[in-house]
């Protein structure tokens, strides 16, 4: 059995459990945003329920609608706040970040647990080697009321990385080579597993990366073994947390395995409207940036301020060009000011927002005029995503956003390091 | 479950923020309020045109991206009878099954679909035929669990059913 296999099995109280079987388990935690918990709130009411079957498994987080800028959305986290606390839901986390950021940081994933969330970029946290899918609004109510929820074993697809990174290349860039290379379906129900000897040396910032992306690809969840950064990344977060990890039985077990040398891959960036129409960041230097993007559940962790303040320092954002900046949660937003990296992003011209989604969740500052361009780290550059329809998207690796925001137009950040 | 309807068809890859975009989020809904936004992000006149009993066609990759549960409901609010394409989103596909909205995956079926065909669909015994060309497919068997749900009207019946028999256990 693979190793999400064994977890969903040990969550269904099952010894085993067999690809494509559909069972019934019982998650370690679920995560609900302010849309997600006011929604479920309402369907379970509808369903019936009066009661949250395990309250002490279920974590609230504002991140798309906090602070709230429409009237409505303050009467509806009025509401969750009173809910909460009707049904004794402790874990509330408002205007702390983003929840794929946040539940890594606060060591709600771990190795071997299973994790729901109202939200598709909940796959982020199983680059901690657990199980980490979004659902439905329903589909998450039917779990308050029940305490259980359907899951079907997924297929398992590898991705065995080696090779070394090109100066100016990420973990990002290999996530848009991918979608280039198999499409925004490459993996669809499927679990996507990175492995190889480059994920073995990669920190867990890239690792998160990663996994954040495979939803895009079609998956059910991310997968990667859990090793010493893994179980140094949960001592630091969560000392008290007692895990049990499992581990893949053999090469049969996946369903298909796909080698990946990373060596050729330049700085990539995905063009307007698809993740899967891919071009070298060095060819699209015609391409004006009217704003950069930067943050999310895909690139608003600090290391991508690291990267970013290093290419920004002592610079200047285009004339043309503004910065939007939404750092993933208030333990980046905190570290990235101890080190003088806000204080950079700031100096250049950036407009630095609340810890949290930011204009990739459509709900807050830094929208979108028709014909502007925008690049982002974030992972999606769907039509209409960021404001008008008629914007155009580009979605690359924080270096590459942050040296475009610099240069005005996309440019790739290893072409920067030669000027 | 037997199905027989006219059909709408759309492209490759179509992302649930097209299918029901963001802007109409609500933290509740009125009756309808759903259907009257579904697939604004491509077709603003969508919801005027499309009618109940109405099956959509879609291309590969359809309803891709964002968990956003409205897409599924809002095509089971306008009264679609299913949603065909040659394959789905995960979450589309399991926000669809949840909401009772049968949902069939046919390889190539984009190619053999033009709007405004005449579809047959025999869930039960696995069939799709297009009236018009005579075109049909064989489906691949629904997992029974899953086929249960959407003949039950969907995870909220389901739910409703398991809560009164708690409760019926507890005395």
């Amino acid at each position: 059995m693979h190793a999400i296999s064994k977890i969903i099995a040990r969550h269904a109280d099952r010894k085993g459990v067999e690809v494509g079987e559909i069972v019934n388990v019982v998650p370690d935690y679920v995560m609900l945003n302010d849309r997600g918990a006011a929604r479920a709130a309402d369907l379970l009411r509808k369903m019936g329920g009066d009661k949250v079957y395990r309250p002490e498994q279920v974590v609230v987080v504002f991140d798309h609608h906090y602070p709230p800028i429409r009237a409505q959305d303050s009467v509806s986290q009025k509401k969750t706040r009173e809910w909460i606390k009707e049904q004794g839901i402790t874990k509330f986390h408002a205007g702390e970040g983003i929840g794929h950021v946040i539940f890594p940081e606060k060591g709600y994933a771990f190795p071997g647990a299973l994790i729901f969330g109202t939200d598709s970029h909940t796959v982020t946290n199983s680059a901690l080697a657990c199980v980490a899918t979004g659902m439905g609004h329903s589909d998450i109510a039917s779990y308050l009321a029940l305490g259980y929820n359907w899951l079907k074993v997924p297929e398992v697809i590898r991705f065995d990385l080696h090779g070394a990174f090109k100066p100016g290349v990420y973990a990002k860039d290999i996530a848009l080579r991918i979608a280039q290379l198999y499409g925004e379906d490459a993996a669809p129900y499927l679990g996507v597993e990175f492995a190889g000897p480059l994920v073995t040396s990669m920190p867990m910032s890239e690792r998160l990366v990663l996994c954040n992306m495979v939803i895009d690809f079609g998956a059910k969840t991310g997968y990667i073994a859990p090793d010493e950064i893994t179980a140094r990344w949960v001592a630091q977060r969560a000392p008290d947390r007692k895990w049990t990890a499992e581990t893949t039985d053999s090469d049969v077990d996946y369903g298909r395995i796909v080698d990946l040398d990373v060596t050729q891959i330049e700085p990539l960036v995905a063009v307007p409207h698809d993740l899967s129409t891919v071009r070298s960041a060095a060819d699209l230097n015609e391409v004006r940036i009217d704003e950069a993007i930067f943050g999310t559940c895909t690139g608003g962790r600090i290391d991508d301020f690291r990267v970013a303040a290093a290419i920004m320092k002592g610079q200047k954002l285009a004339p043309h060009t503004r910065m939007m900046v939404n750092p993933g949660s208030r333990e980046t937003y905190l570290q990235a000011m101890s080190e003088g990296l806000i204080e950079i992003m700031v100096e250049a011209g950036a407009t630095i927002g609340v810890p949290g989604c930011g204009p990739c969740s459509g709900c807050h500052q830094g929208m979108l005029a028709p014909a502007e361009n925008a690049i982002t780290n974030a992972s999606r550059n769907f039509k209409g995503r960021f404001g008008s329809p008629e914007a155009n998207a580009y979605v690359a690796s924080s270096a590459t956003v942050a040296a475009s925001a610099i240069a005005g137009r996309i440019v790739s950040p290893a072409d920067r390091s030669k000027h | 479950m037997h199905i027989k309807g006219r059909a709408w068809t759309f492209g490759r890859n179509v992302n649930t923020d097209l299918i029901f975009p963001k802007m109409w989020f609500r933290p509740t809904y009125e009756p309808g309020e759903m259907a009257s936004h579904l697939m604004v992000g491509i077709d603003e006149d969508f919801p005027k045109k499309v009618g109940r009993g109405d099956i959509i066609v879609g291309g590969q990759n359809f309803g891709c991206g964002s968990s956003r549960e409205e897409a599924a409901a809002a095509m089971k609010e306008a009264g679609v009878a299913a949603v065909v394409a040659p394959s789905f989103g995960r979450l589309f596909t399991r926000n669809a099954i949840n909401v009772g909205l049968p949902i069939v995956a046919s390889p190539r079926i984009d190619e053999e679909i033009n709007q405004g065909d005449q579809i047959e669909i025999d869930l039960a015994n696995g069939v799709l035929r297009n009236l018009r060309s005579g075109y049909e497919a064989r489906l691949p068997p629904m997992a029974p669990e899953s086929l249960k749900l959407i003949e039950d009207g969907g995870i909220a019946n389901y739910t409703r059913r398991v809560l009164e028999q708690r409760r019926r256990a507890q005395g």
